[in-house]
């Protein structure tokens, strides 16, 4: 077997991570018990149903980030395509009406198509006028999100980015409107996060085991080397970066046939970046990944923390906590300074 | 603007980076206005050693003394600090960034003269960047993008701009590693001449004995293994300052051919091809490979020979002219197509562009090689097949400590130039063409790359040898050109031949 292209983590990064988790888990919980003078006794143990279809929209997320990276690229568009993915979903919603089985099916396509060529737009647009994904991932999260808001206004379907705090106490009601037994939404749930799994680990698999994986791991370690020796670079931060818009694309659009934003609404910072957040904490590998999603979906289940997270400041330092794990794994997943710089000027030495 | 107790002393310095030397117990003074050298393959220490003595590295043991420092109280019987030195001693790394300033800029970053200590001063200050750059011959490119300039006019700014700080010493980190030998002569003989008028210590670092020659009063051999020495040069010639620095191994002063050559590999015709910013352009190349034979082309990066290979690689196409290889026309070609034909490029060992660090040993042996078989079968690698590649080639090019496994960063230069080199060489190209392949290598690397390569062309492959570096192209050569003027000058390989003539000529394109 062929050793991952990317450095492994050390033994340091690994436990700074377990006490991110550690501090988010205490903290929180310290928290909503001294400060916000709660009744811990009111407190019920998260629904298993809620923890499995967060755990998979977060993991889809985290998928989104974590295939471009092991290109080289830090999909910072993610929220972009997470918001494309629910407003392509949002408009065949309100548009076909056809069987609540084909259009579900149809609108989680369109939307994960939608992510997708976001995906490959931004992957474009730093080929050809070398604009940074994450400069150009900022502004378009910025451009779709009133785009999202504005085609989600006719509630055709649950709503999931206005849902109100309130609501949450009424478990699975959409559920009830869709004519779906909880069993099923269970079901459902399990079957999604199966399906965020399995793709991780065929990623995974396919890192190490086909040509197209070595080149995606030559790419994001040494672009100048892929390059130079036959690689088509840009054609493989192209494909990375459709397949991980429309992982986000495909969340997006869930969103509106499941009910994962009953606690994703909590989440601290726009949804998409979710991703990022999954990413780092998983140590930029999938199966951290997978581990970070599940604890993640579980701690945002918790009773305390949508206690915690209604108030603006806890959610700021609880953000900023959930992003620290960036600041040490991110330098040692990317390409070493420079290469991508190096390749544009390669291409365009005519310009001096 | 010198002080006149300017001077350098280094007494028992070790710098370690963890738990490994780098640098062990290094003495030897520089008097003010002289230029020592410090002779050593990549990795023996070099860069460590002046870093140490700029202040950006914390020296393990012994300490580093500036004569100005001293005078001023900066320093004391310790040793300057790491902090003292930084404020000390101006220090450039072996890569100039090329930044888009032009040179009036960059000779003024430092200290720009001032009205009312906020706005620039452009009168003044376009004075004193002309007397700058006049004192190093530059003062005709004031308004010139640094990143436009050739690589010694680059250097020759920085060493006027280090004046603007006013240093006890200069430290140089391998500023001729991207000149020709007689640009490194002018290099070297203007830094001469600074130290002198400025009567400051300057201390360059070097893979390359000659450049001891003839402006360096002492040498400094370090060799990994060995205790560092000091050497003059009065007292030392360049063969003797070689023999020192390898320990007397043999060295193969000529090619083991003549070849015979057989059928013609590739034809270049009427290549014609512009430079970038005040690079010498390509001016109508024409040359011919054979099977079987060494060209080898000498010739400074700037005046031409880096396009050429940029021609040959596919990185750019040249305006006019045309590239057969086996009769095909690839000037158009992309990288793979040409490497699939049969030709194989072995860049210099610190290019980076030619291995991913992060991979195995095994994986760095196929790269490139992924898509057609034995490695690669319908999108899948074959484990087995990459595997016993990395065991047949580890073993046959003596790497008998490296397993297919360990991580490619983690070998030396010369391990790793070997992998790179046997990656090209044992599916049995039909061209090779190899730049500057043991640049900055151990010499038994060194030889140990040449032979390989020249065993290859024996085989019946065609060798096309690029580099700046002489004596290189004499010991390999069957047929030698050197680059001038975007020309080629064809010069009979006889046994009179000297690397005195060869400069020679490439100095004429300098001019």
């Amino acid at each position: 077997m062929m050793n991952a292209g990317r450095c492994r983590a050390g033994r340091r990064e690994i436990l700074a991570n377990l006490l991110v988790v550690l501090a988010l888990f205490a903290g929180t919980h310290a928290l909503a018990i001294g400060s916000l003078d709660l009744n811990p006794s009111a407190w019920s143990a998260p629904w298993t149903g809620d923890v499995v279809l967060v755990s998979a929209g977060l993991l889809f997320l985290g998928l989104a980030v974590l295939l471009p990276l092991h290109a080289g690229l830090l999909n910072l568009a993610v929220h972009a395509q997470f918001l494309a993915g629910f407003a392509v979903g949002a408009l065949v919603a309100r548009s076909v009406a056809v069987d609540p089985g084909a259009q579900a099916a149809l609108g989680l396509l369109c939307g994960a198509l939608a992510g997708a060529f976001t995906g490959i737009v931004v992957a474009w647009l730093k080929q050809r006028f070398a604009i940074h994904e994450v400069l150009t991932g900022l502004l378009l999260s910025a451009a779709f999100a009133p785009l999202a808001l504005a085609v989600a206004v006719d509630r055709v379907t649950p709503p999931a980015l206005t849902i109100e705090l309130s609501a949450l106490t009424e478990r699975l009601s959409w559920a009830g409107a869709l004519k779906l037994p909880p069993s099923l939404v269970l079901a459902w749930g399990i079957l999604l996060l199966s399906l965020a799994i399995a793709l991780g680990l065929l990623f995974a698999h396919f890192l190490r085991t086909t040509v197209w994986g070595f080149e995606v791991r030559a790419t994001g370690s040494n672009p100048l080397a892929a390059v130079a020796t036959g690689m088509d670079v840009d054609r493989v931060q192209l494909t990375v970066m459709a397949l991980g818009g429309a992982c986000a694309g495909l969340t997006g659009a869930l969103q509106l046939w499941t009910s994962p934003a009953v606690a994703l609404e909590r989440w601290p910072f726009p949804l998409g970046f979710a991703g990022v957040a999954v990413a780092f904490l998983g140590l930029g590998t999938v199966r951290g990944s997978i581990l970070a999603a599940l604890l993640l979906g579980a701690w945002l289940n918790t009773p305390y923390a949508s206690d915690v997270l209604s108030r603006p400041l806890y959610g700021a330092a609880i953000a900023a906590l959930l992003l620290l794990p960036a600041l040490w794994t991110l330098p040692r997943l990317l390409p070493e300074h420079g290469a991508p710089r190096a390749i544009w000027r390669t291409r365009h030495r005519e310009s001096l | 603007m010198g002080g006149k107790d300017a001077g350098l002393e280094i007494r028992g310095l070790s710098v370690a980076d963890g738990d490994r030397w780098l640098v062990r117990d290094v003495s030897f003074s520089v008097p003010p206005g002289a230029l020592h050298m410090v002779l050593g393959e990549r990795g023996a220490g070099k860069s460590a050693l002046l870093e140490a003595a700029a202040g950006l590295r914390r020296e393990a043991k012994g300490s580093i003394h500036f004569g100005r420092g001293e005078a001023s109280g900066a320093s004391n019987a310790d040793g300057a600090t790491p902090r003292q030195r930084r404020l000390l001693a101006a220090f450039h790394p072996r890569e100039i960034p090329a930044v888009s300033l032009t040179v009036a800029e960059r000779l003024l970053l430092q200290r720009p003269p001032r009205v009312g200590g906020i706005a620039l001063h452009r009168g003044r200050g376009r004075a004193e960047a002309k007397a700058l750059a006049s004192r190093v011959g530059v003062d005709a490119l004031l308004d010139v993008p640094i990143e436009a300039l050739r690589p010694i006019e680059r250097r020759l700014v920085e060493l006027a701009a280090a004046m603007t700080q006013e240093p006890a010493a200069l430290l140089l980190d391998e500023p001729t590693a991207d000149l020709g030998p007689h640009e490194a002569r002018q290099f070297l003989a203007t830094a001469r001449s600074m130290a002198e008028a400025e009567k400051i210590p300057i201390v360059f670092s070097t893979t390359w004995p000659r450049d001891a020659y003839p402006d360096a009063t002492a040498v400094t051999i370090l060799w990994r293994g060995a205790d560092p020495v000091t050497v003059p040069t009065n007292e030392c010639t360049e063969a003797a300052l070689v023999q020192r620095w390898t320990g007397g191994i043999g060295i193969r002063r000529a090619p083991s051919g003549p070849h015979t050559p057989g059928d013609t590999l590739l034809r270049v015709e009427g290549i014609i091809m512009e430079g970038r910013g005040r690079e010498t352009s390509l001016a109508g190349i024409e040359f011919e490979v054979k099977s079987g034979e060494v060209l080898a082309i000498v010739g400074a990066p700037a005046d031409g020979l880096n396009l050429l290979h940029d021609a040959l690689l596919g990185n750019r196409v040249p305006r006019r002219g045309s590239i057969h290889f086996l009769g095909k026309e690839i000037m158009r070609a992309p990288r793979r197509h040409r490497v699939e034909s049969g030709m194989t490029f072995v860049n210099p060992p610190i290019a980076r562009d030619q291995s991913v660090p992060e991979f195995t040993v095994e994986e760095n042996l196929i790269l490139g090689q992924t898509h057609v078989p034995p490695f690669a079968r319908r999108g899948s690698l074959r484990t087995e097949s990459i595997r016993g590649n990395a065991v047949r080639a580890l073993q046959d090019f003596d790497l008998l400590d490296v397993t297919p496994r360990t991580r490619f960063r983690d070998l030396s230069l010369g391990p790793r130039q070997r992998v790179l080199v046997a990656r090209e060489v044992i599916h049995n190209p039909r061209l090779l063409v190899a730049r500057s392949p043991a640049q900055g290598l151990s010499l038994t690397e060194q030889e140990y790359v040449r032979r390989t390569l020249i065993l290859q062309c024996e085989r019946g492959s065609g060798l096309l040898w690029l580099t700046e570096e002489p004596e290189e192209a004499m010991r390999v050569a069957d047929r030698l050109a050197v680059m001038t003027a975007g020309r080629l000058v064809w010069i009979p390989v006889t046994e009179t031949l000297t690397r005195e003539a060869i400069i020679a000529e490439m100095s004429g394109a300098a001019a």
